[in-house]
């Protein structure tokens, strides 16, 4: 009860303070006071700045939590709205409208007020390959879901361990505050080294896809692949969230 | 009878007479009279000469021993007559081989006998006036310089034996020498072998702006590998950090 | 709505408690010792019941535990966890029984070692217990004539394949060797040592004073400073001759060589012209270029072995001592370190970081301990390796770039010591004599 009081009274805080601080910040066009109104739905697209690849299930997913009726203050949940539409990718996406409904509070606590929220969905490759660190989580997908990250566990965990570890966050915009997952895809051959790194999927901030792609090619081998394994190379997407 | 014996005694002296001319001609072939026989010939001479020991050092003397026989004129070059036999003591200075002739009625014999004489290595020659030749002095007129810490810079006190080092060198023109340069204990084993060399040559420079020709001088770096002292007190690591000079080059 | 609370404060958490880890998560991923730790479990090897094995069984089980205990990618599982019995063949491995607690082991490498007719036999395997229907990652087998070395080879190399194989495609140290500086009789000789300390013996006999080696890539020659035979000189020494060879002498004194990672050049101090500085020639000691100039003193340059771009060295031109790096022809010499004492520099193979000795704080009468530094030669981060209130220099990255060899001593004398790159698991590989300046070869 007491908790359910205090969550309140910091919302309320948040939605006063909330706008001043979006103002304060112009590159920032969240959904915000400038619209204000009822018209929530109509503002919010027009103002996300989605850019074209964004497909139709996204649209889908977001007119599906903004059903859910809301109190005014939460109206700043469009940030938690709009997040799994940035990260989602074109492919079939797993749901994340359960987690897209996390309640404010999960974002409140934050100490910056540009944070930025914690995804917690994207593509799940399955119970090998997923990782997270001190301010990343991310995950691997191998072979457009063939059975490689069954049978050869030990070496997913050793392309995800190599690539949690080489990821230098210092790259980093340090003032970075709004960005979506990035995808990356790249192969590794017969000795392990990773080849034809390209982003599947812009974060939309260059530093962030950048220092995805560097922590790649900073990486000479894997790695061979496993003798058992008869093909010549393995093709991998990951994908990781960063927050600061 | 008187005729008898007048015809036998004409005929006797006849016989013999012609006995003895043919006797005398026989004799004359195989038995001849013997010549008056010379007096018998004087024997020949002999004569032996050695020396002992065979081989003597310089300034050393050796004992000359001869006998002769048969000999009436004994002479010995280099020493004039000598008695038949005897010995006398040589000092040659350099080696000598002693003839001895000895002649007498009989003919002259002669004999030798060599000495060596080894002449030990001549003393150095003079020095010119004011060479060293004593180490003892080098190390009392020759003064190590000191350095401060990670420093190759002559200090004030390090000229001063700068100067006084090279005033020495200028005296005793024939010296050279070593510059060891030297570090204290701390600080790492590469780089003290360079800076001991930057000190060495430090030292080598200023003795050859005092004057010093720099072939004279050789340096080589002990880094902190040779010290002097071990304790870890700012007493010892002075001690140590040190251009040494030593005399003679290695 | 609950439920979410104790999430959101996590995050928080884990935002707020990011900025100190960063420090240390760039040293270990740069040299590829990892911020996660594979559980590994090394059940002994057993042989068949023969009383003979036995002897060799301790040693080939001390070796291989002692090898993926040091790899640093390691976190071994404590063998009073294990489950009892015999592991000597796959069938006695039930994955289940590993892969949970109280073991809890990711990796088991188990198998058995058997002695027949002067030879000794070893299979091992190694098993992914945490996939128990694609549980073999290795099954290996060797074979060598039966005796102590042999043995301690094999558990050497069946330690490098998991190392390899589990270690992203990184050779191990195992077979490596160490060559180092020992201290007798007013001499100082090179010996050589495996990896682990093990067989220390001595190359030169010189009775006069050697230093610094440095075995060149293939593990064919070593370099070294030496005044035997009069003066400061390098002098070459091969050891599959077991003898010197002749190298030129070029005046002055000459000290600190470094090969290039491909053979063909060394790198050395040498005041031929007067003052200690940096030259290059070829490995024949033909070419001879100087790099540097200047008063110096100049000393223990290394080469970047990732691009040969690159050489690293000491210089006092600014009176104490300090780190610089130039381009290998001498252009753009830039200074690293910005105060304090700083020599003995090794580059790792990556190319990415810098280690040396560094007294931070120096000046006369300050207590300053000279410890192992690691820098990031790009951003020129350091991060401290070691704590300690002696002495501790010429550090020596091995080839796997996970660890560092250095001297120390903090034990009352110089003696060899061994640790991982970000400083952890520091113990002596020497113990006996007086032991400086070790050189981590790569064969």
């Amino acid at each position: 009860m007491v908790m359910a009081i205090t969550l309140h009274v910091i919302l309320f805080a948040t939605a006063v303070a909330g706008p001043y601080l979006l103002k304060a910040n112009p590159g920032e066009n969240w959904g915000g006071s400038d619209i204000g109104g009822d018209a929530i739905n109509a503002s919010l697209v027009s103002n996300i700045p989605l850019p074209a690849q964004q497909g139709t299930n996204v649209l889908a997913t977001e007119s599906k939590g903004l059903t859910v009726s809301q109190p005014k203050p939460e109206e700043k949940t469009p940030e938690a709205v709009a997040l799994p539409d940035k990260n989602a990718r074109v492919k079939a996406s797993k749901s994340t409208t359960a987690t897209r409904l996390k309640p404010p509070t999960e974002k409140i606590p934050e100490v910056a007020p540009n944070a930025i929220p914690y995804g917690q969905g994207g593509p799940v490759s399955g119970p090998y390959g997923s990782f997270s660190t001190s301010n990343a989580k991310g995950g691997f997908g191998f072979n457009n879901g063939g059975d490689f990250g069954s049978r050869f566990a030990w070496y997913v965990d050793q392309v995800r361990r190599k690539v949690s570890d080489n990821w230098m966050k210092y790259e980093i915009d340090p003032s970075l505050s709004n960005a979506r997952r990035v995808y990356i895809d790249f192969d590794i051959n017969r000795n392990g080294e990773p080849q034809n790194i390209r982003v599947g999927q812009s974060s939309g901030v260059p530093s962030l896809d950048q220092s995805a792609v560097r922590a790649l090619q900073r990486i000479d081998t894997f790695g061979p692949l496993p003798p058992q394994y008869p093909g010549n190379k393995v093709s991998v997407e990951f994908w990781f969230d960063y927050r600061r | 009878m008187e005729d008898e014996v007048n015809h036998r005694t004409k005929w006797f002296v006849l016989s013999l007479a012609l006995a003895l001319i043919l006797v005398g001609s026989a004799c004359q072939k195989k038995v001849a009279p013997p010549p008056p026989p010379p007096p018998p010939p004087p024997p020949q001479p002999t004569a032996t000469i050695s020396v002992s020991p065979e081989s003597i050092l310089k300034g050393q003397s050796a004992t000359l021993t001869w006998s002769s026989q048969n000999a009436n004129d004994i002479n010995i070059d280099g020493i004039g007559k000598v008695d038949a036999q005897g010995s006398q003591s040589v000092t040659p200075g350099a080696s000598a081989t002693y003839h001895l002739v000895a002649k007498g009625p009989g003919g002259s014999a002669d004999a030798t006998a060599r000495l060596t004489v080894t002449v030990p290595p001549p003393p150095p020659p003079p020095p010119p006036p004011a060479q060293v030749n004593d180490d003892d002095l080098f190390a009392q007129n020759v003064k190590d310089v000191f350095f401060d810490y990670d420093k190759y810079d002559i200090r004030a006190d390090g000229q001063g034996a700068i100067q006084a080092n090279a005033s020495f060198m200028q005296a005793h023109p024939n010296v050279k020498i070593t510059i060891e340069g030297h570090c204290d204990e701390r600080g790492s084993t590469e780089y003290n072998l360079a800076l001991g060399d930057n000190r060495a040559n430090a030292a080598k420079s200023a003795l050859v702006s005092a004057g010093v020709s720099a072939d004279r001088i050789k340096t080589i770096s002990y880094g902190k590998e040779k010290p002097v002292c071990t304790e870890s007190t700012e007493t010892c690591w002075q001690q140590n950090r040190r251009a040494h000079f030593v005399y003679g080059q290695r | 709505m609950m439920k979410r609370l104790p999430l959101s404060i996590a995050l928080l958490f884990l935002t707020l408690t990011s900025l100190p880890l960063a420090a240390q998560d760039w040293i270990k991923t740069g040299t590829g010792l990892g911020v996660e730790k594979i559980r590994i479990a090394a059940p002994d090897f057993r042989g068949s019941v023969e009383a003979q094995t036995i002897q060799y069984d301790k040693t080939f089980n001390d070796v291989l535990w002692s090898d993926l205990e040091q790899a640093g990618i390691f976190d071994m599982v404590s063998k009073s966890f294990y489950p009892l019995g015999q592991f000597a063949q796959p069938a006695d491995i039930k994955p289940e029984a590993w892969s949970v607690e109280p073991p809890n082991a990711s990796m088991v490498a188990f198998g058995n070692i058997a002695l027949d007719a002067g030879n000794v036999s070893v299979q091992g395997w190694l098993y992914d217990v945490k996939n128990p229907q694609n549980a073999q990652v290795l099954a290996k087998q060797y074979r060598e004539t039966a005796s102590a070395d042999n043995v301690r080879v094999i558990a050497h190399r069946f330690a490098n394949e998991i190392i390899f194989r589990l270690g992203g495609g990184v050779n191990g140290i195992t077979d490596t060797h160490i060559y180092f500086v020992r201290h007798a009789a007013g001499a100082k000789e090179i010996w050589k040592m495996d990896y682990d300390g093990y067989g220390q013996k001595a190359i030169t006999k010189f009775g006069s004073i050697s230093l610094s080696p440095r075995v060149t890539p293939d593990g064919s020659r070593i370099a070294f400073a030496s005044m035997y035979g009069g003066g400061w000189n390098i002098l070459m020494y091969s050891t599959d001759l077991n003898r010197s060879l002749t190298f030129p002498k070029f005046g002055g004194t000459n000290l600190s060589p470094a090969w290039s990672s491909d053979g063909m050049h060394l790198a050395f101090s040498s005041s031929r012209a007067g003052f200690p500085n940096i030259y290059v020639s070829d490995q024949n000691g033909n070419g001879l270029r100087q790099l540097t100039n200047g008063k110096g003193p100049d000393v223990s340059p290394v080469w970047n072995p990732k691009t040969n771009a690159q050489i690293a060295f000491v210089s006092g031109r600014t009176g104490l001592p300090q780190i610089y790096v130039m381009d290998a022809d001498g252009t753009n010499p830039q200074r690293l370190t910005d105060d304090g004492y700083a020599v003995s520099p090794s580059w790792s193979p990556n190319g990415q970081f810098l280690t040396f000795a560094w007294i931070r704080h120096y000046g006369p009468g300050a207590p300053g301990a000279q410890d192992i530094y690691i820098m990031d030669v790009a951003s020129r981060q350091w991060v401290q390796l070691t704590h300690d209130s002696g002495r501790n220099d010429f550090p020596s990255w091995s080839p796997d770039g996970r660890h560092v060899v250095y001297q120390s001593n903090k034990n009352g004398s110089d003696q060899i010591w061994t640790m991982l790159a970000d400083g952890n698991q520091q113990h002596p590989l020497t113990t006996s004599g007086v032991n400086s300046q070790p050189n981590w070869g790569a064969k």
